[in-house]
């Protein structure tokens, strides 16, 4: 027991220690926020698998645009990210209309082709650069607290990594608020968002767009494949504890500081990568959700299956 | 694939013969070539002299043969997304198996491979039976949550003292290097037992695949046909693991069998075209990667196939986007000089057949076009042989020195006359049978004239009972009128 | 002088292909203000797409359709449509007052907040068609006929001059079937414009006062009692146009050469 509280409190023990985690772990819950924030409307409008698409689909993007200008500065690389994301929308767009194709083949050959050729080009050029493929799948969140310090009128404040981020998840955040009611009736009843007058289509852009930003931002920190995961936990877990859309929205905040805390530790006691960390974290917390949840919950289900039997058995009665 | 039991059997044993012989080659290390010289390392690949290269050859040959294969039915079962999750849901098991064995022992790895994989599809269908969660959430989740653990246990396994070497890595993007004859014995095994089960399971697989429902009606054990596509996949995907990479082995599974559904209807043609597609971008992609020391396989390959998709997509003779586009303009060619002649008939007509020909300066009028429009016009006619034209001297009191007038040749008569009764016919079939007023049919008989086909031209007059006028009183011509050549006096009387 | 209203719908020629076979095919038809009308014809026969098609939810390939004179896309905010209920997403986490409210948001302005004069409408339409019990119940948790009536209340807080709905009797109770029908003819009273998809024959009659019978072509449009006859009906459910069917679909092939069927 103490070991495991040793263990818990390890990586808090020292000043360094604790300002350089801290650092991770905000890092983390903003990654983790913005991306269950989008991912609550991706689940919802069942593009999960066109989330899959899009993240990977992004890198010949962010690739070129770092070969292009030799950095990794957030404003050329989201553009090339979005470019090359709404080309794949684009492309799966295309050949899914004009093509015997159907949507799952469409998907399955524009994102594999757009990463491949991605990957490709950052071979041709890694000798020249630090960047090593591996990142990109799984990212390195742990390195965040060496981005280059920032100094705003004279004061420390931070780090150019954490203020990124930060711009991104005020974006989403704010995106979202103000954007509610269109993301919601699209989402649900595309008719009824016609009848509305709403620009049905542009909505849909515009939340691919996000998806990109979110995408471009989280890379670095979890790689392009666990920005599913971080995507698809909050929403799914919390969609077993409420049954009213904003209340699903704001349980990811919560759930972004768990993830981010518990992966941490979980990444320090067992050297995982924090990143994978941090999804299975999330996975833990699914279980529970999932199986107890008051919403739909597996063995809640079943128990409400026996009341309500019984009570239109009284009814009939 | 209908081929008699005693052939299928034939070929199974020539590919287990075959695929022995692959085994027996030996390992060899690729030597480090100081030499630099491109067209040298381009003969010596395609030579195929040195063992290691066809060890490297082989094996991105049967991993092409493999998933196209296998694509065959991906594809068309709709599967592709699946492909995907379940390549990313093998990746725990490969490292459990890693630390069963404490080696790269292929059969443990693959095997804990696919059990990982199918723990992965036996979520999926957990969560979608007993939760509200909808099939893409519960793709995603195992995809991205399986890979997570994946890669927690890579990471871990790198750390202790023999993992270092372990080359785990290598598995999230595949290399060539290293590949031994060993490595190609799952690739031998999966292929025969790939061949064997679409030989013995042709029909029910089609079937299944096309119409579950009326295939449970019938009998057939669709649940279990679906398992075994499963199983053939995470197979596939296990044993190209280490030359494409976790990441991209779905892609073979996808783009091969995408350009044969390009080519062809037909599934047995789907699944040779697929693997020839799939052996050919595994052949390429490998020759690529050879030559650039630092691309790995896995993409190359992926490129390769898209290459030949793009190719196939835009250049195929039969559906590709180009010769269709060529095809388009020539029909739109066709349409115009079918209008044309269908004018000439109809200034025939206005004339009641008097005479056989008629002057160019009607004509202009009656398609209301410039005089050079209808030069243009009639000179396509000439040439393609379905009128001829001649100068004639005018009166004395017409302005013009001589008048141009034009007459049909029989094919030239043929085809108008055929065009009147097609668009006669279709104004009488809309009013009479399709509710159309009178006044509304001829817009859309002007589009249907021109492809309205000969067995339903022999419906609708059935249909009509061979009618002898179109709903604005004008005759319909018959096929003894068109097969005539020319309308003879009697026909005018009648008419 | 009187300027002509214009009317509330207004179809010309319009051709709808679904995968390359033609399921409309030349459509023309005008509705008074006023009419309560049922669209009937066998299945397949392009009722449903005539509807999605209105609300341009299907492309047409050719013609057109006005909506109060307006073939643009703002003309669409006078109008309600209720879908069928398999093309809902049951599992959505909303609640019956949520659904309800969407249907304010045209009135309320797109960055206004919900006001309580709009809750207190929205309860109003839940209370007409007696689901305000169920107010915060998830969408999912609630019966067939009340998730018919939850989008009937919806359609309610739209307050639109031309209402469009499919098949809403559809897997109803017979309570609120006649709950519909009393609505419906409310509606209608008060000058609103109804097409109503319908499934059965039997009631048809008695529900709607104008009929429009389809089977890929408009076989006819006018008063019930004018066109519920039996020639019409036979020539309406009598069997396919094969031929039109046909011919349409090779002429749809011809536009796009390299689509496909696989």
């Amino acid at each position: 027991m103490l070991d495991f509280a040793e263990a818990l409190l390890d990586p808090w023990s020292t000043r360094e220690q604790v300002i350089w985690n801290l650092q991770i772990v905000f890092m983390g819950m903003m990654v983790s926020l913005s991306c269950g924030l989008v991912g609550c409307f991706v689940v919802v409008r069942r593009m999960a698998l066109l989330g899959d698409a899009v993240s990977h689909g992004v890198l010949p993007g962010i690739v070129t645009a770092y070969l292009i200008t030799d950095s990794l500065s957030i404003g050329p690389v989201w553009i090339g990210a979005c470019l090359a994301g709404l080309g794949c929308g684009a492309s799966i767009e295309w050949l899914r209309t004009k093509t015997p194709l159907r949507e799952d083949a469409a998907m399955g050959l524009t994102f594999t082709s757009f990463f491949a050729l991605g990957i490709v080009l950052l071979s041709l050029e890694a000798g020249a650069t630090h960047l090593d493929p591996a990142c990109f799948l799984y990212g390195e969140i742990g390195l965040t607290p060496l981005s280059p310090k920032l100094e705003l009128w004279g004061l420390p404040s931070g780090n150019q990594a954490l203020w990124n981020m930060g711009v991104v998840c005020l974006t989403t955040m704010i995106s979202v608020i103000v954007f509610y009611r269109f993301l919601l009736v699209t989402s649900f009843d595309c008719s009824l968002a016609r009848s509305l007058g709403m620009p049905v289509i542009w909505i849909q852009y515009g939340l691919m767009l996000l998806l990109a930003l979110v995408v471009v931002a989280s890379f670095e920190s979890v790689g392009v494949i666990l920005v599913l995961a971080m995507m698809i936990l909050p929403p799914v877990s919390s969609a077993f504890l409420f049954h009213r859309l904003p209340s699903i929205l704001m349980c990811c905040l919560p759930l972004s500081i768990f993830y981010s805390v518990a992966g941490l530790q979980l990444a320090y006691s067992m050297n995982f990568p924090i990143s994978a960390s941090m999804a299975l974290a999330g996975i833990v917390i699914f279980l529970p959700c999932c199986l107890l949840g008051p919403n739909g919950g597996v063995l809640t289900n079943s128990k409400k299956l026996k009341t309500r039997k019984s009570s239109r058995d009284l009814s009939a009665n | 694939m209908f081929l008699p039991i005693w052939k299928k059997l034939k070929y199974m044993l020539l590919i287990l013969v075959l695929s022995k012989e692959a085994s027996v080659l030996k390992a060899a290390q690729i030597s480090s070539e100081s030499d630099k010289d491109w067209i040298n390392q381009a003969i010596r690949f395609w030579t195929f002299t040195d063992p290691s290269i066809q060890i490297i050859a082989l094996g991105a040959i049967l991993i092409g043969i493999n998933c196209g294969l296998m694509g065959g039915y991906v594809v068309s079962r709709r599967l592709s997304m699946f492909g995907d999750t379940l390549s990313h849901a093998v990746l725990p098991g490969i490292a459990v198996g890693f630390m069963f064995s404490q080696s790269k022992n292929e059969a443990v790895l693959m095997i804990g491979a696919t059990l990982s994989g199918f723990l992965g599809v036996g979520i999926i269908s957990l969560l979608k039976r007993h939760t509200k969660m909808k099939e893409d959430s519960a793709m995603g989740l195992v995809l991205s949550g399986f890979y997570a653990l994946g890669i927690c246990l890579i990471t871990y396994l790198q750390q202790s003292p023999n993992g270092g070497a372990s080359g785990l890595e290598s598995y999230l993007f595949g290399s060539l290097v290293g590949l031994s004859d060993r490595d190609l014995v799952p690739l031998c095994f999966c292929l025969s037992l790939i061949i064997i089960c679409f030989i013995l399971l042709n029909k029910e697989l089609l079937l299944s695949g096309f119409d579950p429902s009326f295939a449970r009606s019938v009998g057939l054990p669709v649940d279990i046909l679906q398992f075994c596509i499963w199983i053939l996949m995470a197979f596939c995907i296990v044993s190209s693991l280490q030359v494409i990479g976790v990441v991209l082995v779905s892609a073979l599974l996808i783009i091969p069998a995408a350009t044969a559904g390009l080519l062809t209807y037909r599934m047995s043609q789907i699944l040779v075209y697929s693997g020839i597609l799939g052996a050919l971008s595994g052949i390429v992609g490998c020759f690529l990667s050879f030559m650039g020391e630092r691309l790995p396989a896995g993409p190359v390959i992926v490129l390769c196939s898209t290459l030949l998709f793009l190719a196939v997509l835009f250049f195929s003779p039969a559906r590709g986007i180009l010769p269709s586009w060529f095809r388009t303009r020539r029909r739109g060619q066709r349409i115009r000089f079918e209008n044309t002649l269908k004018a000439c008939y109809q200034v025939l007509e206005s004339r009641s057949f008097s005479s056989q020909s008629f002057p160019q300066t009607a004509l202009a009028q009656r398609r209301g076009k410039s005089d050079a429009e209808i030069e243009k016009e009639i000179g396509v006619l000439i040439r393609e042989g379905y009128a001829t034209r001649q100068e004639f001297p005018t009166e004395q009191k017409s302005e013009l020195p001589s008048e141009t007038m034009v007459s049909l040749t029989p094919s030239g008569w043929e085809i108008a006359s055929r065009m009147i009764r097609n668009h006669r016919l279709w104004e009488l079939y809309l009013t009479k049978e399709a509710s159309y007023a009178p006044d509304h049919v001829h817009d859309d008989a002007e589009k249907i004239e021109h492809i309205i086909g000969e067995k339903t031209v022999r419906q609708i007059e059935r249909i009509l009972d061979n009618p002898q006028r179109d709903p604005h009183g004008k005759p319909i011509p018959s096929q003894d009128d068109i097969d005539r050549g020319w309308l003879s006096p009697p026909l005018v009387a009648d008419k | 002088m009187r300027v002509a209203l214009p009317k509330p719908l207004e179809i010309h020629d319009l051709t709808v292909a679904y995968q390359q076979k033609p399921v409309l095919y030349g459509i023309d038809l005008e509705v008074e203000p006023g009419s309560l009308v049922g669209i009937i014809g066998p299945n397949g026969a392009g009722k449903s797409t005539l509807i999605k098609a209105i609300m341009g939810i299907m492309k047409s390939v050719d013609g057109y359709v006005k909506v109060f004179g307006d073939s643009s896309r703002k003309a669409l905010t006078r109008v309600g449509y209720v879908p069928q209920r398999e093309s809902v997403d049951w599992d959505f986490p909303v609640t019956a007052m949520d659904v309800v409210l969407m249907g304010r948001f045209g009135h309320i302005g797109w960055f206004k907040r919900i006001s309580k004069r709009d809750r207190s409408f929205a309860s109003e339409c839940l209370e007409q068609m007696n689901m305000l019990p169920y107010a915060n119940r998830q969408i999912g948790n609630l019966s067939g006929g009340q998730q018919q009536r939850v989008f009937l209340a919806r359609a309610l807080a739209q307050q639109s001059d031309l209402y469009l709905m499919d098949e809403p009797f559809e897997g109803v109770d017979a309570i609120t079937e006649k709950a519909i029908v009393d609505l419906l003819k409310n509606l209608r009273n008060q000058g609103k414009t109804l097409m109503v998809v319908h499934h059965d024959l039997s009631t048809a009659k008695d529900y709607f006062d104008h009929l429009a019978l389809l089977n890929l072509r408009l076989v006819a449009y006018g008063k019930t009692e004018d066109v519920f006859t039996h020639d019409l009906l036979q020539k309406t459910y009598g069997g396919k146009l094969t031929v039109l069917s046909e011919v349409g679909s090779r002429k749809l092939n011809e536009k796009q050469p390299t689509q496909e069927a696989l």
